[in-house]
């Protein structure tokens, strides 16, 4: 006999970066009908889900509707860092739990959240490093008008110029904003070798397209002289971009590429997603009860290990896979060992990216 | 005064030392330090000496005194932070007067942590390098003495006061040394032998 325990969905399903909240959403419902077709498992989990359709101010409200008005205390949701710093407080006052499936720029530790994607230990650090040693180290930085954009060029600056490289330029849009023209002819006046691209949506998508113009334009402006680097470009965006993002250079936990993980998801947003889902139900597996418990509570140290939470920083060991956009789909060209979430960086910004630690995947 | 670029790293390994009575309100202190990777310990009523050598100092302002710190009210050798539960202003008086660099209110959840780490390093080391500078103005100003009795003394071979100083500060330069420190040397020389071509 299952217990059957409520869980709160919380995710855009229209607006300007409604493809990757997608994502996430369907990893977190494969995972669910997993779990339900589980004899092993004593759950199943019944989704409540409210639909910000893309609007910062209608997190909070739907957040605690969800925690009010039903028994759900474990949220997915969220892909942009400013909701999810919306949806803390709310969590913080019902003892909810947000489960967090989307890159994010760190320098954040919330008892209330478990960060199941990349923080820049494990997406930024090592594909600057990586970089620098084939492009150089002449950089333009970009990003959306939000944190996210922010702390990642602030981070990247920082990595720049302690290697002795430099920033040609840096610019933001804000999100929605779909007129690269300014940056675009920043880039072609400063000439830089690659650009580290920290859009996300329509700008991105936008900016991409402007960005393979001016490469048919100008040979410099090419993938093998010039490319872009993200951090958070992932399949479930490439259909919609199409072939202005080949040459696209992305560092993350998974791609759907040859030499994957194993994993069949089609995004690291729905790995993490689905991966979520998952570890709540091994957490609450034979624990009756325990789903009203917040997060810390059912964090002890063996449960934590099974889960694969970190226990002091609810972040997760993962590999750092770097890959580019060929033919429509990422082809894979590295992947290192699993890598511990560090996101204060403890361990100082030494890029964590040399041979011994990765290797080439043919 | 302008600040340096705050710098985000270097936390990891650093000490902490909370001198707060044991309370369940520290847990969430102590775990958040611990997730942003300082190594913290407790202490109460009285700091160990070994509290020295720690990176940063949190510390009661609720039932804290003097007493309690091995080193003189605002001389501390690292940046303190406040626990503040009372606001009573003798409570923030006192507060400010053990050299508070930044605070943190009761109760205390993980949010406000990283950025009182940040704000009281700092304003710790803005206030460090201030006294430095201060105690550095303050040995110029005691050597006003020096410099009237060196320009004195030149007069007293004929120059104007003018010309005395332009002297002082040609000797300064052709020794490379500051001006007080050629006024030193000047009236160091012994008189009336006094060689006035460095």
């Amino acid at each position: 006999m299952k217990r059957q325990i409520s869980i709160g969905l919380l995710y855009s399903r229209t607006g300007s970066y409604r493809l990757i909240s997608l994502a996430c959403r369907s990893g977190v419902l494969a995972a669910m009908a997993e779990i339900e077709g589980d004899p092993a498992l004593d759950l199943r989990f019944h989704a409540v889900e409210r639909d910000p359709g893309g609007n910062l101010d209608r997190y909070a409200p739907l957040c605690d509707e969800i925690l009010r008005q039903s028994p759900a205390r474990h949220i997915f949701g969220c892909v942009t860092s400013s909701s999810r710093k919306e949806v803390i407080p709310t969590l913080d006052r019902a003892g909810g739990t947000l489960w967090y499936a989307a890159p994010y720029e760190g320098f954040e530790a919330s008892d209330r959240v478990v960060y199941t994607h990349a923080c820049p230990n494990q997406h930024l650090l090592p594909l600057l490093g990586w970089c620098f040693a084939r492009f150089g180290r002449r950089a333009y930085l970009t990003g959306s008008n939000y944190i996210w954009g922010w702390e990642m060029n602030r981070l990247a600056r920082e990595v720049i110029t302690d290697a002795g490289g430099a920033v040609l330029g840096e610019r933001y849009l804000p999100v929605g904003e779909t007129d690269p023209t300014r940056l675009i002819d920043e880039i072609r006046a400063t000439r830089p070798g690659f650009i580290l691209n920290n859009l996300i949506g329509d700008s991105q998508y936008a900016f991409l397209r402007a960005y393979a113009a001016l490469g048919r334009e100008d040979p410099h402006f090419r993938p093998e002289t010039c490319p872009i680097l993200s951090c958070n470009l992932t399949e479930c965006e490439l259909a919609e971009i199409g072939a202005d993002a080949e040459g696209l250079i992305a560092a993350g936990p998974h791609f759907d590429a040859e030499g994957g993980s194993g994993c069949t998801a089609r995004s690291s947003f729905e790995a993490a997603a689905h991966a979520s889902v998952w570890m709540l139900a091994r957490l609450l597996a034979d624990r009756p009860g325990a789903e009203s418990l917040p997060i810390s509570a059912m964090l002890d140290e063996s449960a934590a290990d099974r889960a694969g939470i970190d226990r002091r920083t609810h972040h997760r060991s993962l590999p750092v896979l770097i890959a580019q956009v060929r033919n429509g789909g990422f082809r894979l060209l590295h992947r290192s060992v699993p890598v511990a979430g560090d996101p204060y960086l403890a361990q100082g910004r030494a890029i964590p990216f040399h041979p011994q630690q990765l290797r080439a995947v043919p | 005064m302008k600040r340096q670029r705050l710098r985000s790293q270097n936390l990891g390994g650093a000490r902490a030392i909370i001198l707060h009575r044991p309370h369940p309100g520290l847990q969430a202190l102590e775990r958040q330090l611990a997730a942003i990777g300082l190594v913290v310990e407790q202490a109460w009523p009285d700091l160990p000496a070994s509290a020295v050598a720690a990176d940063f100092t949190f510390f009661d302002a609720d039932d804290g005194h003097d007493s309690q710190f091995p080193w003189l009210p605002g001389q501390a050798p690292m940046p303190m932070i406040a626990l503040i539960g009372s606001e009573a202003p003798g409570r923030i008086e006192w507060t400010l007067n053990a050299g508070a660099d930044a605070q943190l209110l009761k109760p205390i959840g993980d949010a406000g942590v990283f950025s009182a780490l940040l704000t009281a390093r700092a304003a710790f080391e803005a206030r460090k390098s201030l006294m430095a500078e201060i105690e550095e103005l303050r040995r110029r100003l005691e050597q006003r003495q020096t410099v009237v009795r060196a320009v004195a003394a030149l007069m007293g071979m004929g120059k104007t006061e003018d010309e005395a100083y332009a002297q002082l500060r040609g000797m300064a330069m052709a020794w490379r040394v500051s001006f007080e420190a050629a006024a030193e040397r000047v009236v160091a020389m012994p008189r009336p032998g006094l060689s006035l071509r460095p």
